[in-house]
């Protein structure tokens, strides 16, 4: 429980259904240094979460994951960040904080269910996208070992995000009821990611030290500084002066170059994807699915071409833009996810050789 | 909720005994006056205030003005700390000694300390817990201002010769300083034998209410004041006295001293049917301290396989109160800063349980435990194999 609405209403709704629940809020990780006796990370949240808990009349605990979530989550998205990518720590957390880790704490007090706030639902044993396309969170989920979808219970997937605070207001959690939307990554203060990797990299660290910013044919067009501060698709820090807006098209972090194009440029029309996990049987090649590259992007029709062991190649229908390794690729049969994978590369449109980020 | 809850965590807090609250009732009620006003209602409080002073004083065998009320241990502590230092550090002395397992409200005076120009000296520990004499040789010499070393630790029930060291550093011209929280009702205490300057103990440890703590301060000692205001408790704590919580200190006190002896020998009996209750289906379970001059009701015990976290939620949903290493303020578990002093390896410092037994322990919940327990841990360690 985070404090915030949705995982309240759901541990309310399990309430409500009869279920013996026990609240649990996950510390994972410290503002700041290890100052003692210093007001702890996150401390409102776990004070909210504990609120709702003493409200809903079930035990509270807060469960220290701190280590293992620094090394699986914020130790990757440091050096994701380090090799030219744009991680995705929320499917990490999800696969090895929340549905690993956290789950062994429900097995230590026999639980055999475990709930949270995703908007997401289990139906039949296989997971589907939220009610709420809206705050359909199965772009994250993809990760989770499979064996876990049988004791998984998401309450809040089968509603909206509306119907989800107008369950909280009937339950009396005023304290939470209205809080704002979290769009931030939990341990990135302010949104301002280039801070923990200034923290957490040698000042003199390729990823943010200035480099070039060159054309896909090679043209140095500027300087850049730090590789690790550009994402793919992305206008800002972009020169101008081009006849067409530019944008970033890829990293190229053994060159230190930041590399930009037009808006074709940006287009792929196929997908590597590595650490590929299914939820479902494996699909075979020929298949065809609907995949989504970024969270809330449209869901674009695609043929798995190629399929070895934990890597996967589709090739789309239609070119899709920004295509960004280190983001997932989920892959989905109408509103069931079949699985997903981290996004190694993209083909380009115009070749048929890949634009290679790491 | 289990059918009978039972309670193991009085080294954390105990109830409020019933002839404490009775003790306390009238100053709730007809006799609710301000000692410090002239008239009848002021006199009368004044006059329980009086008495409770001089009752507490004969527990510790001090005298009515040697003991000063206090909202509880951390303040009693902070008191004696910084009150002794920024009295002293004029006169010269600049070092500051302390041992690395006390409780917290001292490790912060001391580092406070620090921040207003000490030298922070800690003594180094056996692995029993117990002060090392030879680093108390080398570290309690002339510039010593202030020494505090605790008497009862509170996590692993360990002693302190505190009546020898206490001799010992007054003998360097330290101040001395024991946090008696744990220690009160549990060893014995004589202020007109033992040569400590200070003491510490907390009401609501031995059955008086939360808020309520006194620091013996010995006559003739100048401390600073941390509050500044009127001049009750003779300036050395200033704001109206709480005088129903310092009559239920007195009470309980009494009540504590003269069951001492009865009370202290129980529980060593429980507490070792409970240790070895633990040993018999547990073999390689660690207990912390026990080769230590132990207080009788405290038990932490650490197996090797488990962690605290888990154990204490899984006790906690059986009906079993105990308790693990410090909680941080989020209510998150970190492995003990006590545990970790006296060299526990980290992997048992986080797998560290303590139980503390006291007036609600029975038979019948050490041998719950006894079963209950040793299943957990079992489990646990399936898990963590299975892992």
């Amino acid at each position: 429980m985070s404090g915030g609405v949705d995982s309240s209403v759901a541990a309310g709704m399990l309430v409500e259904q009869g279920y013996d629940v026990v609240g649990a809020t996950m510390k994972l990780f410290c503002h700041g240094e290890d100052v003692p006796d210093r007001p702890c990370c996150s401390l409102d949240s776990v004070n909210d979460a504990r609120r709702v808990c003493e409200q809903l009349g079930i035990p509270h605990y807060v469960l220290n994951l701190e280590t293992r979530f620094g090394h699986d989550v914020v130790d990757n998205f440091v050096d994701e960040y380090a090799r030219g990518r744009t991680p995705i720590p929320c499917v990490r957390c999800n696969t090895f904080t929340k549905f690993r880790d956290f789950l062994k704490k429900a097995d230590a007090i026999d639980a055999r269910w475990i709930a949270t706030g995703h908007y997401a639902r289990v139906v039949e044993g296989d997971l589907h996208r939220g009610i709420d396309e809206n705050k359909d969170q199965t772009y994250f989920l993809w990760g989770i070992d499979r064996a876990v979808l049988s004791r998984m219970i998401l309450p809040v997937g089968s509603l909206d995000k509306a119907q989800t605070r107008a369950r909280a207001h009937a339950m009396g959690l005023e304290v939470i009821a209205e809080k704002p939307e979290s769009q931030e990554i939990c341990f990135v203060p302010d949104g301002d990611y280039a801070r923990i990797l200034e923290q957490r990299l040698p000042a003199d660290a390729p990823a943010l030290s200035s480099g070039p910013i060159i054309t896909s044919s090679g043209v140095v067009v500027g300087e850049h500084n730090g590789f690790a501060r550009y994402t793919i698709g992305q206008r800002r820090g972009v020169p101008g002066g081009f006849a067409q807006p530019m944008y970033v098209i890829a990293i190229r972090p053994e060159l230190c170059a930041v590399v930009i194009g037009t808006r074709d440029e940006l287009l792929g029309s196929g997908i590597v994807a590595r650490e590929v996990n299914w939820l479902t049987d494996t699909p075979k090649v020929g298949d065809q699915v609907r995949v989504r590259i970024r969270h809330r992007a449209p869901l674009a029709r695609a043929e798995i071409v190629r399929l070895s062991g934990q890597e996967i190649e589709l090739a789309l229908d239609e070119p899709v833009s920004a295509i960004t390794p280190g983001q997932s690729a989920v892959f989905y049969d109408g509103d069931r996810v079949l699985g997903g994978g981290f996004i190694e590369a993209s083909r380009s449109l115009r070749s048929a050789l890949p634009v290679l980020a790491a | 909720m289990p059918v009978d809850p039972i309670y193991l965590d009085h080294a954390a807090t105990t109830p409020v005994r019933e002839e404490v609250f009775e003790a306390m009732k009238p100053f709730y009620g007809p006799r609710f006056g301000n000692p410090s006003s002239t008239h009848r209602w002021g006199r009368e409080a004044r006059a329980a205030l009086d008495e409770a002073r001089e009752r507490v004083g004969r527990c510790l065998g001090a005298r009515p003005d040697e003991i000063c009320f206090t909202s509880g241990g951390t303040e009693a502590d902070n008191l004696a700390i910084l009150g002794a230092w920024r009295a002293l550090k004029a006169k010269g002395r600049t070092a500051v000694v302390t041992t690395p397992i006390e409780h917290k409200a001292i490790l912060g005076a001391v580092h406070q300390t620090t921040q207003e120009g000490a030298e922070e000296r800690l003594l180094a520990m056996t692995r029993d817990g117990v002060i090392d004499p030879v680093s108390f040789e080398k570290l309690v010499d002339e510039q010593v201002a202030v020494c505090s070393m605790m008497w009862v630790n509170n996590e692993i029930g360990s002693i302190q010769p505190i009546p020898e060291l206490a001799a010992k550093a007054k003998s360097r011209g330290a101040m001395v300083h024991t946090d008696a929280v744990q220690a009160f009702g549990k060893v014995p205490i004589d202020a007109q034998t033992q040569e400590f300057d200070f003491l510490t103990i907390s009401g609501h440890k031995f059955g008086a209410p939360k808020g309520i703590g006194a620091l013996f301060i010995r006559r003739g000692t100048h401390i600073e004041p941390l509050m500044h205001g009127g001049t009750q408790d003779r300036g050395r704590r200033p704001g109206t006295e709480n005088v129903a919580a310092a009559v239920g200190l007195a009470r309980a006190a009494e009540l504590t001293i003269a069951e001492c002896e009865a009370h202290c020998a129980h529980l060593r009996k429980l507490r070792e049917r409970l240790e070895a209750g633990i040993l018999a289906k547990i073999p390689d379970a660690l207990i912390h301290g026990r080769g230590a001059e132990r207080a009788p009701h405290i038990v932490n015990v650490s197996v090797p396989g488990t962690d605290s976290e888990s154990l204490l939620m899984a006790l906690d949903l059986r009906g079993i109160a105990a308790s693990g290493g410090s909680a941080c303020q989020s209510g998150s578990i970190s492995p003990s800063h006590v545990l970790t002093a006296i060299g526990v390896r980290p992997d048992l410092a986080s797998a560290a349980i303590r139980m503390s037994l006291g007036v609600l322990t029975t038979d019948h919940s050490v041998d719950r435990v006894i079963e209950v327990f040793p299943a957990l841990v079992a489990k646990a360690r399936q898990l963590a194999a299975a892992e």
